[in-house]
Order: structure tokens, then C-alpha cells, then sequence
């Protein structure tokens, strides 16, 4: 096919756009040989590739052609589905990294061979190391393997065996030997070191009490490695059989050196079980033997201590481990960073204890300290403590999950920030007990007791805004999800004073008396059920009759008991209010009025139900406003938040019926309502509308049916019926084109849906 | 009208069942038992709850009555109901009317789960009165000395419905289960599943991790129960991870991931 025709092709595919005519011939040119029937897959892949963007369409375009080198055609669309998700993560970058190397990035993968992503066996790995460890513990994706005693770190991906399954037991084993490593005490100071309240790491200090520390430490670690491994065959025997097999195969470093060193020959001991002939038998014997007794009698890391006591004056200067890597499970001793994990342990249990303190003591408060603690705190650098406290804590709230991570290792550093003024200002570690009444001491204590003074406050913000959720977005063109696409957030609407609430009770004082008598009717009942063969007293009508038949020859009946049956409505109702800038003037007016109608008459039910407003601008500002939430009562304050309701930005429907879902899954009820009010289709400011719009609202709500949620949605759009149907489903919806009638429709429609 | 008396020697435990002591709770049940005060076993589910009860009343030489609660128990269903038989109306004692005339042990197994109107009527019979009123006989039923009275619940289900009032909790002497420690659990397994110490020692270890899940979405870890099923199976000649799949995979969680991440906790153990 010759260039015009292409790119003919290529202009009707992403019209209206009109991208740069030599772009687009730069990218077609390396089409032109390519046979149609590839061709065809190629270009059917333009428009799911097109909106997301421009450049990535180029570049998909022309890597395609070699793609389809060690790609079916129909494995395409796959692939693309692969190369989204890593544009996405990652960027162009990472996208064309992805698509240079197609037969390694993905082919492989189908095969099941080649390296396994973290991402892709962390949902496997971690509640695998959460039950080994008993508690939560974090994997952490990092350059090298490791732990820190709180999380255990992993590289990115591990592709370093033949196949699939060998990768992924190595990640199995890293996280194994990690947690390994920890609870059979690698990390342990030595016996004959005292604690002292230096922050170096007790083994750090033992280290450098050799002319080379490093070849200490490596030593150590892997005497240590030799001692953890003989831990898990007895810990774990079924996964060190299968390292039996998958293990020998693990390259080392010393495999292609002409002389190895120590280091690489205890590696290769170790991990093959291999004692080749040593190059300077001498201390190569000794540390094999060393090595073989930490394997057999280690209990503790003593004797890998001792050893490398042993070890380290024979060892020449030539001796040099610096080109030697650790085994891929190994990873690297993380003890400055495990020494922060544990300070940071150490200042939360001084919290804990201040906490009960201050419960006990209920009068001993911020005020009671001394005023010259008081200047020292607000004065000395405690107070600067405090402040950078407090700016974390805000912050926390304010970041997405994804970044919760980060933000808890920036905690870490300031814990131990905090830490080390506790060692310089108080001699006995906790300032507060001990309040020797040196100013630095109370001025500890007032951090903490302001600390403790947030405490409160703080539960009170998570109240009013939760952390921002991150949902999917459904792209119809792709077939797949956008990940972690639009970020949603609850922000408080202010309540405001005003009459609205009690015009409106005035306007339909009747109508409520009516709707309230029709909703106590739908109240639980208990009710006799008569003629039952099982219950709980005897029904003497029937017995007469049954009776008078047997005297007359007929067959009499069994049904001879009363049973209470109680008819208890287990509903949960959750009205999902669009705040959209179309909702101005009387049309937000009668939605207000709906929900006020809609609460008195809910008021004699025993329903719960929550309401939530809805807009936003783009997909990082999806806003959900709670009006009333599912437990609270239908108070002033609730009242109060309906009358703010007011018209903001636009209408991206999709995220917040996510989020109502995933906050509805956690429900208990028989039934679970979703009613949607709104005024048109779902759009936003960017390119959300459309099909696309309607598409990815739809995929929301067949989302919420698969929870067992049913959605219903109240419209007032003349149009609805072009889309409604398709969205909601044919039965799913209502349109009310008279919008002063909304208010008593809607509690008409309620009582319709629950009954 | 006629009154129908069950017999109850068919609730009389004769063999002496299996029962491993972790602490206390032999010497407290028996002086509650002396001292006609009722019991309240609270613990996870399959920790031996059942169990305990069973060996008690075989040391007590009492017969054990036991009633599984549901949500549609009823008072009657607990105490009686008039039946018809025959054209005659004939009084049937409940299972709990019928442990109070006979001097049995009741043991009304997972409290809560009965409506809270049904858990009223066991409380003249829970304090020092320890008398059963039969309304609808309007008869007074006092308890001989014999009578013993436990309930047990399972305090892991956290929820508002599922709690069990003051008014209740406060007439019982409480003794609380839990998973027994792993020197024991592995004896129990040993025991009851007739499996060597070896593969006793790893299942415990497994059960150890699984009930470390808790917060990773597993509402409940591997009971001792479920161990048990588990050394059967093996016992039967099944292979080991495919048992452990099938006692204890499969019956703590449908989650496709969590069954994953339990597939490699038997597989590095096994």
C-alpha cells in the first residue's frame, strides 16, 4: 500500500484531530510493506491509542510492524492493552522501552518465560510474608533485596532464570529469607556490646572496629546467609527443596573469574554446595570450617561474630571483595535504616505510655507546664520538631495511597529526628517520666503532650475528609481500565443558615403528613401467619375445623399452629446527588426540596440511608460532598448541609458511583439502593463525554451490580432516553419531565422501589 | 392435655472424649458446677469450645443437651410447645425445659445468634433463682442441683447485632479458648488426627501463619478443627498440599489471591 492510501487511512481514523502531515508520514513510512492483513490489526489499534496520546500513537506506529515479527496479529490488541497500562505508569519512556524489546517485554511472558514484575506477584507474595511474619509487612520495591524489620525490600523485576516460575520462586525466596534473617536474629548487636543511645547500629560498630569494614560485613553477612538458610530448611522444608533445584542455577560473580575470591568461594559453597579446589588452602580451609559450623551448631549469630573476629587479620590486602555482588536473595544489610525503624518504635511506645498517662491524669494538660518549658518549646528546636510534625500529619491526608509509602519513610526520618533530641536533652532516654526538670526535658514533654493534644482534632479530620481514593476509569475503546485513573475526594459542604428548610416544610406541610402515613405502612411488621404446620402456639380455629373433619370423615388438616412472623426491611438507600453547574436556579431548587421530603418521610422508616453531592473538574478532582452519612442521624447539621447544596462544576459521574460502591460494599443489608439524581449526561471539562463518558458510567454501574448494589437514577433530562436505557438498563430509570413534581415523585418512586 | 417427657440417657456420654487441658478450666467449670453458677465459653470458632463441654459432662456423669442457636429461635423452641397429637393437644418440653427436669448440662452453642427476646428466658434460670418459668403451663420449674447451664459465643465476629447483652454476659462465669499453643495444638493434632509430630508440627506452623492474615482479609485464621480435618485426609492416603488445600485453603477463604499466597505457605512448609 503506497503512503497517500495510508495515511487517507490514517487522518479518517483520528479525524477531527488533524495531526502534522510529515509526522504522520514519518511515522506511516515504515508501514508501506507491510502486508494488509497486518496492516488491518495495526490500524484498528489507532483509536484506543489516539485520545491517550499523540505521541505514543507515532511511536506505537512505527514499532508495530516489527512487533508483528514475534506477535499474531491477534495478540495485538493485547499487547497494546500491555503498552497503555505502561504508558500510563510510566510514561513515553517507559513505553517505547516496552515496545523496543518486544520479544523480552512481553512474548516471553506469554510463553511463561522470562522476568516477573513486583507488581505483578505482590498481591501473591504479600499476605504470604504478612502470615509468615504475623504481622503486616510491607514489600517495598527497591534496588536491592533487604529488610529494614518493618518492610522487606525487593527489586523491580527479576528476570535472571530461564523461566517464569524460577523467577517467581526467587521472589518467594528473597521475602522468605528476609524474614528469615529476622527472626533468626542476623541483625542482632553482639553480646559484649552495651546498648548505648548512639544511633549507629551495634553491628555497624562492630564492624568498624576493622582496619576494612566492608570485608567485615561482607564476611559476616554471609556467614550469616549460610546459618539463615539452615534456619529455613528446618523452618520452611518444602520451600528450601525446591531451592535444592532452582538455587544452583543462580549466577555468581565468581563464575567467570580466573581467580576467585574468598568472598565468591564461600558464595559458591554455600549456594551449590561446591568446595573446589581453594587457591590459598590455608584460610580457605579455616573459613570453610567456620562456615560449616555456623551451618550446624549456629543458634545465634555468636559464632558468625566470632568467626569474623577469626577471619579477618589472615585475610591479606589482596584479598579484595569489592567486585563481588551479593546473592540476588541477600540483598544488602540495611542497618542504619533498621536502626530508624526501631527508634521510631521506640518514640510511638513513649506516646503509647504518655497517653495513658494523660488518661490517669486528666488534669496534667499543656497548661500545667512550667512557662519557662513552655518559651523553651516554642523557643529551643523541639519547637521546630513540632511544626515539622505537624506539616507530615496534614500532609498524610492530603496524598494519594500510592504515596502513603514515601510519606511513611519521610515519618521514619523525622522519627528519628525526634529520637535523637530525646538522646542529647534527657540522660534517661524518656524525658517525660524522669522530668529531672531540666527545661530541655519539659520541653520533650510538651512536644509529645502537643502531639497528644492533636490526637482528637485529628479523628475529627478524618471525619470531615477522608484520604483521597484512587478508582480505574473504563476506556471502552481499549476494552480495559485506565489504572488508578481519577483520584476521588469527600470535602465538606459548610452548612448554611437559612430558611430554606423551613419554607419547604411550610410549602408541603400536607404532603409530608401523607408521605409520612404511607412509609409507616412500610414499616417492619409482625404479624400472625395462621394455619402453619410448625409454630409457636396452637391455632384453635383450625383445630376446631380439623377436628369437626375427622368427625365427619374427612382427611383434617396439619395446619394446626400460629407462628410470629416478622417482616424486618433490611434496606440500605444511598441517594447520589449531582452538583453539576447545569443544576442552577430552580432545578437544584426542586432536588433540595426532594431530599428534604425524602428525609422527613425516611425519618418513620428504619431504612438507612446516606446522601452524597458529586462534581469536579477533570480526573485529580473528583469531589464527593457527604450531606448525610449512612449511620448519622437527620439532624440540623445534615439540614443545614442540604440548604448548601449548590451548583459547581461538572458532571463526572463514573468516579463518584465508584466510590459510593466501594463505600457501599462494607454494608450490611438485604438490599442496597443507589439512587442517582441527575440532570444530564455525565461530561467534564476535558475529553470525558460522549460515548466514552456514557461507556465508563455504564462499566461503573454494572461495577455496583456485581457488589449486589442496585442503582436507579432519577433524571430530569428531556434526552435521557438516547442513553439512559443503555446505561441504567431499561427499568433502571425515571424521567421526570415536569421538575416541580420532582419532590413528591421522588419519595413516591422510594417507596415503589422498597416495597 | 398430656404432658410428653423425653428420656435422656441417650444424651449420656459414656467413652471418655479427647480433651487436652490449657489451663484452668477443668477445676473452674467443676466449682461452677458446685456452686450451680452457669458457664459462658467465649472463643474463635473450632478451638474446642464444643469439646470441653463434651468432656465435662462426661466427668460430671451428667447428660449434655446441646442447642445450636439460629436466628429464628424462638422461646418456645427452647422451652416447649403444645402439640397435637391425635386429636389431643400434648405439651413436648423443649430441650431446655427438658435439661432442667432431668438435671442435665444445656448448652446452648453460639448465644447470639438467637433473637434477643429468646435470650431473656434463660435469665431467672442464670442467677441464684435458677428457675424456668413455663408460661404457657403456668408452671415454676426449679432447677435440681444437677443442672448446669453454658452458653458460648464467638467474640471475633465484630458486629453490633452479634453482641451479647450485659444484662446476659453478667450472670455467667466466663472462661475464654483460644487456639491452644503450638506444643499443645501439635499433641491435639497428633492425637485426634493420627498423623506423625512431624506433619502435626508443620500443619500448627501453618495454622500459626494463616491466623496472622487477620489483617490481610482473612476474617478468621485455621482452627484447630480444621487441622484435624486436614490429618484425617492426609491419614487417608491423601497427599499432603492437596489436603491442606482441600481442609484448609478452600475453607478459609474464596479470595483467588489469599488462596494463592496459602498455596505457597504449603508449599514452603510441606
Amino acid at each position: 500500500m503506497d503512503l497517500e492510501s495510508l495515511k487517507t487511512r490514517f487522518y479518517q481514523l483520528v479525524a477531527p484531530s488533524l495531526p502534522n502531515e510529515w509526522d504522520v508520514e514519518a511515522a506511516l513510512e515504515p508501514l508501506i510493506d507491510c502486508e494488509a492483513e497486518h496492516l488491518d490489526g495495526i490500524f484498528s489499534q489507532v483509536p484506543a491509542i489516539w485520545p491517550v496520546s499523540h505521541s505514543l500513537c507515532f511511536a506505537y506506529l512505527s514499532a508495530a510492524g516489527p512487533a508483528l515479527s514475534c506477535l499474531a496479529v491477534e495478540e495485538l490488541s493485547l499487547w497494546v492493552h500491555s503498552l497503555l497500562d505502561r504508558y500510563e505508569s510510566g510514561g513515553l519512556r517507559e513505553a517505547r522501552l516496552f515496545m523496543d524489546d518486544v520479544e523480552q517485554h512481553y512474548a516471553c511472558r506469554l510463553r511463561g518465560e522470562g522476568g516477573v514484575r513486583l507488581l505483578d506477584v505482590r498481591s501473591r507474595l504479600q499476605p504470604y510474608v504478612n502470615g509468615l511474619a504475623g504481622k503486616e509487612m510491607p514489600l517495598v520495591a527497591a534496588d536491592e533485596a533487604g529488610t529494614d524489620s518493618e518492610s522487606i525490600f525487593l527489586p523491580n523485576v527479576i528476570g535472571v532464570l530461564q523461566t517464569h516460575e524460577h523467577n517467581f520462586f526467587l521472589y518467594k525466596l528473597i521475602v522468605s529469607f528476609q524474614w528469615a534473617s529476622l527472626r533468626a536474629g542476623m541483625y542482632l548487636g553482639p553480646e559484649w556490646m552495651e546498648e548505648t543511645e548512639k544511633s549507629a547500629h551495634p553491628l555497624d560498630r562492630f564492624f568498624s572496629e576493622f582496619s576494612e569494614p566492608e570485608k567485615a560485613r561482607s564476611l559476616y553477612h554471609i556467614f550469616e546467609t549460610a546459618r539463615v538458610l539452615n534456619f529455613l530448611r528446618d523452618e520452611l522444608p518444602g520451600l528450601m527443596r525446591e531451592a535444592g533445584t532452582v538455587l544452583p542455577q543462580l549466577p555468581l560473580t565468581g563464575d567467570d573469574a580466573a581467580h576467585p575470591n574468598l568472598l565468591d568461594w564461600l558464595q559458591r559453597g554455600v549456594l551449590r554446595g561446591e568446595w573446589p579446589a581453594p587457591p590459598s588452602p590455608p584460610l580457605f580451609v579455616q573459613a570453610a570450617a567456620l562456615i560449616k559450623r555456623c551451618q550446624k551448631e549456629g543458634e545465634d549469630n555468636r559464632l558468625s561474630l566470632e568467626a569474623v573476629r577469626e577471619l579477618m587479620p589472615l585475610i591479606p590486602e589482596t584479598e579484595v571483595f569489592a567486585g563481588t555482588r551479593p546473592l540476588l536473595f541477600q540483598g544488602v544489610m540495611r542497618l542504619q535504616e533498621m536502626r530508624n525503624a526501631g527508634a521510631k518504635e521506640e518514640v510511638e511506645k513513649e506516646l503509647r505510655l504518655m497517653k495513658t498517662m494523660t488518661v490517669q491524669l486528666p488534669s496534667i494538660g499543656k497548661k500545667q507546664l512550667p512557662p519557662d518549658a513552655q518559651s523553651v518549646n516554642t523557643a529551643g528546636r523541639s519547637g521546630g520538631d513540632t511544626a515539622v510534625i505537624i506539616d507530615t500529619d496534614s500532609a498524610w491526608e492530603q496524598l494519594p495511597p500510592f504515596l502513603h509509602s514515601l510519606a511513611q519513610r519521610i515519618d521514619n526520618s523525622e522519627s528519628q529526628q525526634s529520637e535523637q533530641s530525646i538522646d542529647q536533652s534527657a540522660p534517661g532516654k524518656s524525658g517525660v517520666i524522669d522530668q529531672t526538670v531540666s527545661a530541655s526535658g519539659a520541653g520533650k514533654a510538651g512536644q509529645i503532650f502537643s502531639r497528644l493534644a492533636r490526637g482528637p482534632a485529628d479523628v475529627k479530620t478524618d471525619e470531615k475528609i477522608a484520604g483521597p481514593t484512587v478508582y480505574d476509569e473504563w476506556d471502552y475503546r481499549r476494552k480495559g481500565f485506565r489504572k488508578n485513573w481519577c483520584v476521588v475526594t469527600e470535602k465538606e459542604l459548610t452548612p448554611v443558615q437559612n430558611t430554606f428548610i423551613e419554607q419547604t416544610l411550610k410549602k408541603y406541610r400536607g404532603q409530608i403528613r401523607r408521605l409520612r402515613y404511607q412509609f409507616e405502612l412500610l414499616q417492619t411488621s409482625e404479624r400472625f401467619i395462621r394455619r402453619q404446620r410448625d409454630g409457636d402456639d396452637i391455632d384453635f380455629d383450625a383445630l376446631v375445623e380439623s377436628l369437626s373433619d375427622i368427625r365427619a370423615g374427612h382427611p383434617p388438616s396439619d395446619r394446626l399452629f400460629i407462628r410470629l412472623a416478622r417482616d424486618q426491611r433490611d434496606i440500605a438507600a444511598s441517594f447520589l446527588v449531582d452538583m453539576s453547574n447545569s443544576t442552577a436556579g430552580w432545578v437544584g431548587q426542586s432536588i433540595k426540596e426532594a431530599l428534604v421530603l425524602i428525609c422527613e418521610a425516611m425519618e418513620v422508616l428504619n431504612d438507612r440511608y446516606s446522601i452524597y453531592g458529586f462534581s469536579g473538574m477533570r480526573r485529580l478532582r473528583c469531589e464527593v460532598f457527604p450531606i448525610k452519612r449512612l449511620e448519622e442521624r437527620y439532624s440540623k447539621a445534615v439540614r443545614q448541609r442540604i440548604g448548601a447544596i449548590g451548583p459547581r462544576e461538572y458532571t463526572r459521574m463514573a468516579p463518584a458511583i465508584r466510590h459510593l460502591s466501594s463505600l457501599f460494599a462494607q454494608v450490611e443489608a438485604k438490599v442496597r439502593l443507589l439512587i442517582v439524581l441527575s440532570d444530564g449526561k455525565p461530561e467534564d471539562y476535558d475529553d470525558y463525554k460522549g460515548e466514552y463518558a456514557i461507556e465508563d458510567t455504564r462499566h461503573a454501574l454494572l461495577e455496583a451490580k456485581a457488589m449486589g448494589i442496585h442503582p436507579f437514577c432519577i433524571t430530569i433530562d428531556r434526552q435521557a432516553h438516547e442513553y439512559m436505557a443503555h446505561m441504567y438498563g431499561e427499568v433502571n430509570y425515571i424521567l421526570i419531565d415536569k421538575i416541580n413534581q420532582l419532590p413528591s415523585r421522588m419519595s413516591e418512586i422510594y417507596r415503589t422501589l422498597t416495597s | 392435655m398430656s404432658t410428653h417427657h423425653m428420656n435422656l440417657e441417650a444424651y449420656r456420654i459414656d467413652t471418655e472424649p479427647f480433651y487436652l487441658p490449657v489451663g484452668q478450666e477443668i477445676s473452674i467449670a467443676e466449682a461452677a458446677y458446685h456452686d450451680g453458677t452457669p458457664l459462658l465459653l467465649k472463643g474463635p470458632t473450632g478451638c474446642g469450645k464444643t469439646r470441653f463441654m463434651q468432656y465435662l459432662a462426661w466427668r460430671l456423669q451428667r447428660p449434655l443437651v446441646t442447642v445450636s442457636c439460629h436466628d429464628d429461635l424462638s422461646t418456645s423452641d427452647l422451652v416447649g410447645r403444645y402439640l397435637i397429637r391425635s386429636g389431643e393437644a400434648v405439651w413436648t418440653d423443649g430441650p431446655l425445659t427438658m435439661a432442667v427436669r432431668a438435671g442435665a448440662i444445656c448448652y446452648l452453642d453460639e448465644i447470639v445468634e438467637a433473637r434477643k427476646d429468646t435470650t431473656v428466658v434463660i435469665h431467672p434460670l442464670a442467677d441464684d433463682r435458677r428457675q424456668l418459668p413455663i408460661e404457657k403451663r403456668g408452671e415454676l420449674l426449679t432447677a435440681p442441683p444437677e443442672f448446669m447451664l453454658a452458653i458460648s459465643y464467638n467474640p471475633g465476629y465484630q458486629s453490633v447485632l452479634k453482641d451479647l447483652k450485659a444484662s446476659t454476659r453478667q450472670r455467667f462465669i466466663a472462661l475464654s479458648f483460644d487456639y491452644p499453643e503450638p506444643d499443645k495444638e501439635v499433641e491435639i493434632v497428633c492425637k485426634e488426627g493420627g498423623l506423625s509430630p512431624e506433619i502435626a508440627k508443620s500443619l500448627v506452623k501453618l495454622a500459626v501463619m494463616t491466623r496472622g492474615l487477620k489483617d490481610s482479609g482473612l476474617v478468621e485464621g485455621a482452627s484447630t478443627r480444621l487441622l484435624i480435618l486436614a490429618g484425617q485426609l492426609i491419614g487417608r492416603g491423601i497427599e499432603i498440599k492437596t489436603a491442606c488445600r482441600a481442609a484448609i485453603s478452600e475453607a478459609l477463604t474464596d479470595d483467588r489471591e489469599l488462596l494463592a499466597a496459602l498455596d505457597e505457605m504449603v508449599s514452603s512448609l510441606f
